[in-house]
């Protein structure tokens, strides 16, 4: 037996469980020598009463204590890619198919545009077609609601000024206009004071 | 967004990621993770029920406030438990507070008050004997550990009741090896000496 007794962080060797080639020696030590296992078991009874200490609970509104004083915000970044997420398909299945859908109708998107961009003449025509069409169904319109106000005599004369002179009227009119409504706002005023 | 029941298995990694998203849950998640551990520990320290509660609480609205601090190389836990360790050690080093009484907080002006800050402890023993044994060794730990250095009771925490390696507590301490070797050893051994009277 080896008359040395063990050392105290010998001691925490063997508490702590230590393995290797210098430990060997010291539970050789352990088995012969009783007042060492005494200090041993002395020291495992403290260490086990630690490890067998409890964890306390801190009070139930610890959480909301804290998150009070917490600023929690969201980065530019991460809320953007929520809002696109939002709209995207949960399952896979619906993502490939939403994908399917959405690259079928770029697809075909862009094959009418190369083809109206083909058929170029055709475009024109239609457009301007439309346009002429479109121009004689207001000018006639308009020409309808001015006699319906004027009357023939009036319009007549209204053409007769040529433009310089219906911009005028048209002015005229606007500032008469105005000055009605300021005159019966002023009135309106005038009455609730008094 | 993970739910409430997928956070629970993330690692605290993963957590800590979604936390710097700003998703409010994770924060939570983190605090009901730690809130325990970290009361505990700092409860063990400062023997106030009521300042702990305190103290925790400033440790993890620190933590939650620089989550954009934290580097992943390095466990959450062990930042967090530095971060508790730091708050607690100044707070006792501001009321020179290293050692403190065993008959519950120095706070308390009650007899009723002094006996809910004493400490209760639990125990699963299978007879009336042992169980009142273990009981009154698990209040006389509690005595001990309160008498130690809070240097001590730190190491001594984290290596038995929080389960930490010395490499851990040495890095969570900022602490060299050596040191938290000789200050556990020392805690031990001042903690053996304290439950003589218990095995007789």
């Amino acid at each position: 037996m080896n008359h040395r007794h063990l050392l105290p962080n010998e001691i925490d060797l063997l508490v702590d469980g230590e393995a290797g080639f210098g430990v060997a020696p010291l539970r050789a030590h352990i088995q012969e020598c009783p007042e060492c296992r005494e200090r041993l078991e002395d020291a495992r009874v403290v260490v086990e009463a630690l490890e067998a200490l409890p964890h306390f609970a801190p009070d139930s509104r610890l959480a909301d204590r804290v998150m009070a004083q917490v600023p929690v915000f969201v980065p530019a970044h991460v809320a953007a890619r929520d809002t696109v997420r939002r709209w995207l398909p949960q399952s896979a299945a619906a993502r490939i198919a939403a994908l399917a859908v959405a690259g079928a109708s770029a697809f075909t998107l862009t094959v009418g545009m190369i083809w109206l961009a083909l058929q170029g003449d055709a475009v024109v025509f239609v457009t301007g077609l439309l346009g002429d069409r479109i121009r004689t169904a207001v000018t006639s319109a308009a020409r309808d609601l001015a006699v319906a106000l004027l009357g023939d005599a009036a319009l007549s004369a209204l053409q007769g000024l040529g433009a310089i002179g219906a911009s005028l009227l048209l002015l005229a009119f606007l500032l008469g206009a105005v000055g009605t409504i300021a005159g019966i706002r002023r009135l309106a005023v005038a009455s609730r004071r008094a | 967004m993970p739910r409430a029941l997928d956070l629970a298995n993330l690692p605290d990694a993963d957590v800590v990621a979604l936390a710097l998203e700003g998703r409010e849950a994770a924060h939570r998640e983190l605090i009901r993770r730690y809130e325990r551990p970290v009361f505990s520990l700092v409860f063990r320290m400062v023997r106030d029920r009521e300042l702990a509660e305190d103290l925790t609480q400033d440790t993890f609205v620190k933590v939650l406030s620089h989550l954009d601090r934290y580097r992943s190389d390095f466990k959450f836990s062990s930042w967090l438990f530095k971060i508790a360790n730091n708050v607690a050690i100044d707070h006792l080093r501001r009321r020179q507070l290293d050692t403190v009484s065993m008959h519950g907080s120095p706070n308390a002006v009650t007899v009723e008050a002094q006996e809910s800050t004493r400490f209760d402890v639990a125990d699963s023993a299978e007879n009336a004997l042992e169980e009142m044994q273990a009981k009154e060794l698990g209040s006389a730990i509690e005595r001990a550990i309160a008498r130690l250095r809070p240097e001590y009771r730190s190491c001594i925490m984290l290596r038995h009741v929080e389960g930490r390696s010395y490499e851990e507590i040495a890095s969570t301490l900022d602490l060299p090896l050596g040191t938290v070797k000789t200050y556990i050893h020392r805690a031990r051994h001042e903690l053996r000496r304290a439950l003589e009277h218990t095995r007789e």
